[in-house]
């Protein structure tokens, strides 16, 4: 059984790794070195720290785009050409499945990530780099997470795309949206309606990640003990991660495939 | 060999006409689009609170403060030029430098960008609403600040010609606890400005205070007050010399 999720892993792995995603990363960090450049060249004091932490942010946003996007497009790939229809001829579980899609999300979020040690190790310290790298991916691993429970419920990749980057942004904007709310309250004298909106945002938080879940950029300009903030975001990612894989396998289990 | 040249009046008299007309023209060519390109300056913005733009840093808050920080920098540069200090709200501006101050804590940039950028201005008012700002925000990190104090307490006194405003901020210095570190001159600056200010009692009074408490321990410190309590001991005798006679 393991030697089976493992064939399929390969074979989904090759489906993903092509000359055109090097190509878009190799893009990616010329166009961080170059933008960081810019910063660098106006900042007056604080230089490299700024620096370290704008290419850290760039590439963060950049690569989790990246990775979604790839994800994504692989899964819907797999619904267009009737790939499911086809490997539930073979002897294989549908979780067999997910566990081989987790497994090339881990890789593919490393592939990613390897470049950005480099990069963060040259400009902020091997230390950071080596944070930032782990951080990371744990984050990146969060949102192809979203991306594949999206792709395998909605099956069209715009719809999915829009959605995992909906929760995303929902969860790292929750602080604002909070903010937001509770301001509402206030100048609507505590309104039922604004009250209970408010309620509803509290308990949606409740489903999607935290900010502990995400690689902290402010450890670029704070002396902070990056060993602790990694397992914090460890355990955070490694719940929420769990937590959508069960989702993913409910929902792909509920699905009925034609032959 | 040197070329010899005719005389500028036997030039062609529609030349010379052509040429003074058009230089004119440039002349007030340069002038109109000089006053044009002031009306194109494009003023500040009211900021958002700081606890917005902590919102908006999606968990990036120091690298958001310094970004948005880099862009007040940049907010005099426009349409490819720079424009005069004088021509920025500086109310407007304080603010931002406020709100750029809460949304990254333990950030220099802001208290910098106010000391060394936009004290740059020739407008009095705005220098003093500027200096306003330092001498106030000064006193949530005096550790991280006395630099921006110095500087602002130095720039009051020659630019601004306020002493009293100079002397605050100097006091403000020398009565930090010896838990915040900073060279001896900074605390000094307060005596040196009470001398000026003719008030050498109260200067001899700081210096004599300072040898006694022990606090200044370096060799060279000590020979630099005990030359200023000299002088300034001389300086108090002269002037009673000179009241009795």
């Amino acid at each position: 059984m393991t030697y089976q999720t493992i064939a399929l892993f390969r074979y989904l792995m090759l489906g993903i790794i092509s000359r055109r995603l090097f190509v878009l990363l190799a893009v990616l960090l010329l166009a961080a070195v170059l933008a960081g450049g810019f910063i660098h060249e106006l900042t007056i004091i604080n230089g490299a720290a700024i620096v370290s932490a704008f290419i850290a942010d760039f590439m963060r946003y950049c690569l989790a785009l990246l990775a979604l996007l790839t994800v994504a497009s692989a899964v819907a790939e797999d619904y267009e050409s009737r790939q499911f229809e086809r490997l539930l001829t073979m002897p294989l579980a549908r979780w067999q499945y997910i566990a081989a899609q987790a497994l090339v999300i881990a890789c593919l979020c490393l592939l990613l990530v390897v470049p950005v040690l480099l990069l963060v190790s040259f400009y902020g310290g091997v230390a950071l780099g080596v944070y930032w790298a782990g951080a990371l991916w744990l984050e990146l691993m969060l949102i192809s997470l979203l991306g594949l429970l999206a792709i395998l419920s909605l099956e069209k990749v715009p719809l999915a795309v829009f959605f995992a980057l909906a929760i995303y942004l929902l969860a790292k904007l929750s602080g604002l949206i909070t903010l937001m709310l509770a301001e509402s309250v206030r100048l609507s004298d505590g309104s039922a309606s604004s009250r209970a909106l408010e309620l509803i945002f509290g308990a949606i938080l409740y489903v999607i990640p935290d900010n502990g879940s995400f690689a902290q950029n402010n450890v670029f300009f704070e002396s902070a003990d990056l060993l602790a903030t990694f397992a914090d975001q460890l355990l955070s990612v490694s719940i929420y991660a769990l937590f959508l894989l069960a989702v993913s396998l409910v929902d792909f289990y509920r699905k009925e495939f034609s032959f | 060999m040197r070329r010899s040249e005719r005389p500028l009046l036997s030039l062609p008299r529609p030349l010379l006409f052509a040429f003074l007309l058009l230089l004119g023209l440039q002349a007030l060519h340069h002038h109109f689009d000089q006053r044009s390109l002031e009306t194109r300056y494009r003023p500040l913005g009211q900021p958002f609170s700081a606890a917005v733009y902590r919102g908006l840093a999606m968990g990036s808050e120091q690298l958001f403060g310094y970004l948005l920080a880099i862009r007040l920098q940049l907010h005099d540069n426009q349409v490819g030029r720079h424009f005069r200090y004088q021509l920025i709200d500086y109310d407007l501006l304080v603010d931002w430098l406020d709100q750029i101050s809460g949304v990254s804590d333990g950030t220099e940039y802001p208290m910098l960008l106010a000391s060394r950028v936009y004290t740059a201005t020739g407008d009095h008012a705005q220098l003093r609403r500027i200096l306003e700002f330092i001498e106030r925000r000064f006193d949530d990190d005096p550790q991280l600040h006395w630099r921006r104090l110095a500087e602002a307490s130095v720039i009051a006194k020659h630019k601004l010609g306020d002493l009293d405003m100079a002397l605050g901020m100097a006091r403000k210095l020398a009565r930090q606890p010896a838990s915040v570190v900073m060279p001896q001159w900074a605390r000094d600056f307060e005596f040196l400005l009470l001398a000026e200010l003719n008030e050498v009692e109260s200067a001899i009074a700081i210096i004599q205070a300072m040898l006694q408490s022990g606090s200044v321990r370096d060799p060279d410190e000590l020979r630099f007050l005990q030359s200023k309590l000299s002088e300034f001991q001389q300086k108090l005798f002269e002037s009673q010399q000179s009241s009795q006679n």
